[in-house]
């Protein structure tokens, strides 16, 4: 047996080995839609052959019936409108706010310090902690649950936009001086603008934040709404309307997300 | 001596040390019973019970295990967390029963007439504006803890017997009792349902308005003992020996505060104070005001339970059908003679 | 097209500290009306700097700016600055970029259509008046960018390195179109470069400054007109090589003093 001589120069002839393959996940859409519906075909076949208990898990079917149900009686709508009302009111509220306090922040000397330092003082508080105090400063009626919408929605915008108006290339506020542009004018035509993209990333986090708050909020006083559906489902451990609730919060996110995403692509085609 | 007399004597003593040693086995293990109640003065027997080792007695190791609502009661008995629960029977606990998971065995807290239990409180603004007695509440708005809690019964129940229209009342869900007295005090909501040791400082303190007593319109079984099914079906002995503890308790409980000459009444005082108000002055006093109604025997008022479960069900906030007979199991204790 | 504006600047004993370094020292030099003067040194030796004071975009430590001359009528901003990264709002279209300097103007909306319209034409970029800046090369978004400036009829146009970003074809076509451009505008021009080409083709008096502290090392002057110069004029090759020569020595020594403050 002869061993190769390790000193011996080495032939190559024919390809060169291909060495680049791989970290490059595709994405197949079909593959994610096609994993829920068998996940949820799954699960019903469960209940349907006694393997999953209906009074902890209702099956798809019967979280449809609910769904029906509810929509039929005009519950759904009383609900869903009770609640949408207070997003509208909280959301705009919380963002109006802190889009004028994180555009401070961004722009100001007086208030940057001042400003960041109470909004990470109080942006960790949870919410839900404070439903309490709220009702104790502003009663159980609709002011507390807009407030406490407000209040979730208002730190992070803070924080987006002035972190928005931060990004904005310094060259382009020099430019905008140069060609002798008033402050207001600056920040309306390339502040504001140049910032909208990490405020529209904002919005997206501040809608998902008040539709969880939204339970919390309608905790206290609520007797429509569809967080306070949900909560008292729960009590009564009525399992599959506290299911239909849960699939309508859910659905409100999506919708959100959808809704954003058209906006995004319109106010930010020119990427 | 021969060595067979030596050796019967060996065997003897033998013998005797095995006799010995066989009556000085360890005494029989007690069971564990693990005992959800919510941490207030109303399962005030229970505690004479634990205190005076009327558990241990029957063989039990008890344990309680406290919570702050009525729901997640029912629940930890559904979840195998406890074995015994006391407290008040809502929407949400016929649901659990009504599958099949919890049985009601004896009674509680009993709403009586002429007994100082739940009172109706008026805000200061709502009394003002002629809210002065239960039949007015039409059109109000009314705290409760949650849709199907005990005190949405009440309300309900309150509505049927003194003719007012359900439906016209507002309700607000706070979730917390303590809510409840604040929603009223600060005039956010115009009425509320409170236990006399909170209502009566209230008035008192003109914080609120007494208008009428719930138990004198409505007997109504408040608060009642279950078992998760499994144990009754597989421990039925032990919740045997619970019952006999537990009516033991409401007997000297009884005579503490509810019969008409009571006896001991210092003595109860100072066990209950090892659980609630532990350490206020004021303790004794409010334990006094406070203790709500035991039937004798703890025998559970089923007519009212089925008046329960028909009123939940008719308010559509019981969705399973529930038949009384199923979630109603009198074999430990038995029921409540009807008058 | 009315006439020009006439204005020349004068700079004396221009210093100017940027955090712990002295970054200028003691720069005196003239502008004069209607010609080119370009700003070349090593890396590091203050041009930009220079150029920020000279348009008032940043305040001196010492020394004083002036300005002298007279303002055409039609002017619409007294300064109009040339970026090296281009300085578009990616968020406008082209049209809408030049339309940014003049939108706070006296001029109406047609007006404004029309003074766009003419530097887009100027500039070859009549094509290209809806485009987004993010669909267009280098060398026409710096197009845009002398578009933009050319609009406002400035008094004096400030050239931070605007050929420096782009590769090097593009930067040789385009310094053909900036020469006819600006020898068309005949605008008082500051034109800062480390490109030798460049200030060659396009200075009429150029001004070496040193290795930082920047100072006044050499002034060279071309007085031929900027249509007239080509790549191929003898004169023109040897005052290159004498500015290399200078600069070559200042970057060397720049490169060595940096060594040894890392040491």
């Amino acid at each position: 047996m002869t061993t190769p001589d390790p000193h011996a120069p080495v032939q190559l002839s024919g390809p060169v080995p291909f060495r680049a393959g791989g970290f490059a996940p595709r994405v197949i859409p079909l593959a994610g839609a096609a994993t829920l519906i068998g996940l949820i075909a799954l699960w019903q076949a469960g209940a349907m052959a006694g393997l999953i208990d209906t009074l902890f898990l209702p099956p798809p079917f019967a979280i449809a019936t609910a769904l029906w149900n509810l929509a039929v009686s005009g519950e759904l709508w009383k609900h869903f409108s009770a609640s949408l009302m207070r997003l509208a009111i909280g959301w705009s509220a919380g963002t109006v706010a802190g889009l004028a306090l994180g555009l401070a922040v961004g722009l100001t000397t007086i208030l940057r310090s001042p400003g960041m330092a109470v909004v990470s003082a109080l942006f960790p508080i949870p919410k839900i902690a404070l439903v309490p105090l709220f009702i104790i400063w502003f009663g159980i009626g609709e002011g507390s649950k807009d407030i406490t919408l407000a209040f979730g929605v208002f730190f992070p915008t803070v924080i987006n936009t002035a972190a928005g108006v931060d990004a904005v290339p310094r060259s382009l506020i020099r430019m905008g001086q140069s060609f002798g542009l008033s402050r207001a004018a600056i920040i309306a035509k390339i502040v504001l603008p140049g910032a909208l993209p990490s405020i529209l990333a904002g919005f997206r986090i501040t809608a998902a934040i008040a539709i969880i708050l939204l339970v919390a909020a309608e905790m206290i006083g609520a007797d429509r709404g569809i967080g306070s559906f949900v909560l008292a489902a729960g009590n009564l451990y009525d399992t599959d309307n506290l299911m239909a609730g849960i699939v309508v919060l859910s659905l409100m996110g999506l919708a959100v997300s959808f809704v954003l995403g058209r906006l995004e692509k319109r106010l930010l085609r020119w990427r | 001596m021969s060595d067979f007399r030596a050796t019967r004597r060996a065997l003897g003593s033998l013998a005797g040390a095995a006799a010995l040693a066989a009556t000085i086995r360890p005494a029989r293990a007690a069971t564990k019973l693990r005992i959800g109640l919510l941490h207030t003065l109303s399962p005030a027997p229970l505690y004479l019970a634990m205190e005076r080792g009327y558990f241990a007695a029957e063989g039990l190791e008890a344990e309680f295990r406290f919570f702050e609502a009525a729901q997640p009661i029912a629940a930890a008995a559904v979840a195998g967390d406890i074995d015994i629960g006391i407290t008040a029977l809502t929407g949400g606990f016929f649901a659990l029963a009504g599958r099949g998971a919890l049985k009601v065995i004896a009674g509680g807290l009993h709403e009586q007439k002429g007994y100082e239990g739940s009172a109706v409180l008026a805000s200061p603004k709502a009394y003002e504006a002629g809210l002065t007695g239960i039949d007015k509440l039409g059109g109000r708005s009314f705290a409760i803890t949650q849709f199907g809690s005990s005190f949405h019964y009440m309300l309900g129940r309150l509505a049927e017997t003194a003719h007012f229209d359900l439906k016209s009342v507002t309700l607000r869900p706070v979730q917390e009792i303590g809510n409840m007295v604040a929603a009223v005090r600060s005039n956010q909501v115009d009425a509320t349902i409170a236990i006399a040791s909170m209502a009566k400082p209230l008035e008192a303190a003109g914080a609120a308005k007494i208008i009428g007593w719930v138990g004198d319109l409505v007997p109504y079984q408040i608060t009642a003992v279950f078992a998760a099914s499994r144990i009754i079906s597989g421990r039925a002995q032990d919740v045997g020996a619970f019952a006999r503890a537990y009516q033991r308790g409401v007997a000297e409980f009884r005579a503490a505060f509810l019969l008409p000459n009571p006896v001991e009444t210092d003595r109860a005082i100072a066990d209950i104070k090892k659980y609630v108000f532990t350490g206020d002055p004021d303790g004794a006093r409010k334990i006094r005001g406070g203790v709500g109604w035991y039937d004798e025997g703890a025998g559970l008022d089923v007519a009212d339970v089925t008046t329960q479960i028909r009123w939940f069900t008719e308010q559509g906030l019981v969705k399973v059908a529930v038949d009384p007979a199923e979630v109603i199991d009198t074999r430990f204790i038995p029921p409540l003679r009807q008058s | 097209m009315g006439e020009g504006s006439r204005v020349g600047l004068a700079l004396t004993g221009i210093s100017h500290r940027y955090r712990a370094l002295q970054v200028l020292e003691n720069v005196s030099l003239t502008v004069a009306p209607g010609e080119v003067t370009v700003l070349i040194g090593p890396s590091g030796c203050g041009k930009s700097t220079l150029l920020s004071i000279a348009g008032g975009l940043l305040k001196p430590d010492a020394g004083r700016v002036e300005w002298e001359g007279v303002l055409a009528p039609d002017c619409l901003n007294p300064f109009a600055t040339v970026f090296q990264d281009f300085a578009l709002l990616p968020w406008r279209s082209v049209a809408g970029n030049i339309g940014l300097a003049l939108e706070h103007t006296e001029l109406t909306k047609p007006k404004r259509a029309v003074r766009i319209a003419e530097v887009l034409e100027l500039t070859g970029l009549a094509d290209f008046a809806r485009a987004w800046p993010r669909q267009l090369s280098g060398g026409m978004r710096q197009r845009v960018g002398i578009a933009r400036a050319l609009a406002v009829r400035p008094a004096i146009m400030l050239m931070d390195e605007p050929l420096s970003a782009l590769d090097a074809q593009t930067r040789a076509l385009l310094l053909d179109e900036f020469a006819a451009l600006i020898a068309r505008a005949g605008t008082t021009t500051l034109y800062v470069t480390h490109n030798l080409a460049e200030a060659v083709r396009l200075g009429h008096q150029i001004v070496v400054l040193s290795r930082r502290p920047g100072r006044v090392r050499a002034i060279e002057r071309i007085d031929l007109p900027l249509g007239d110069r080509s790549p191929e004029d003898s004169d023109l090759r040897a005052i290159e090589s004498r500015l290399w020569a200078m600069i070559r020595d200042e970057a060397s020594a720049a490169e060595k003093e940096a060594g040894h403050d890392h040491a």
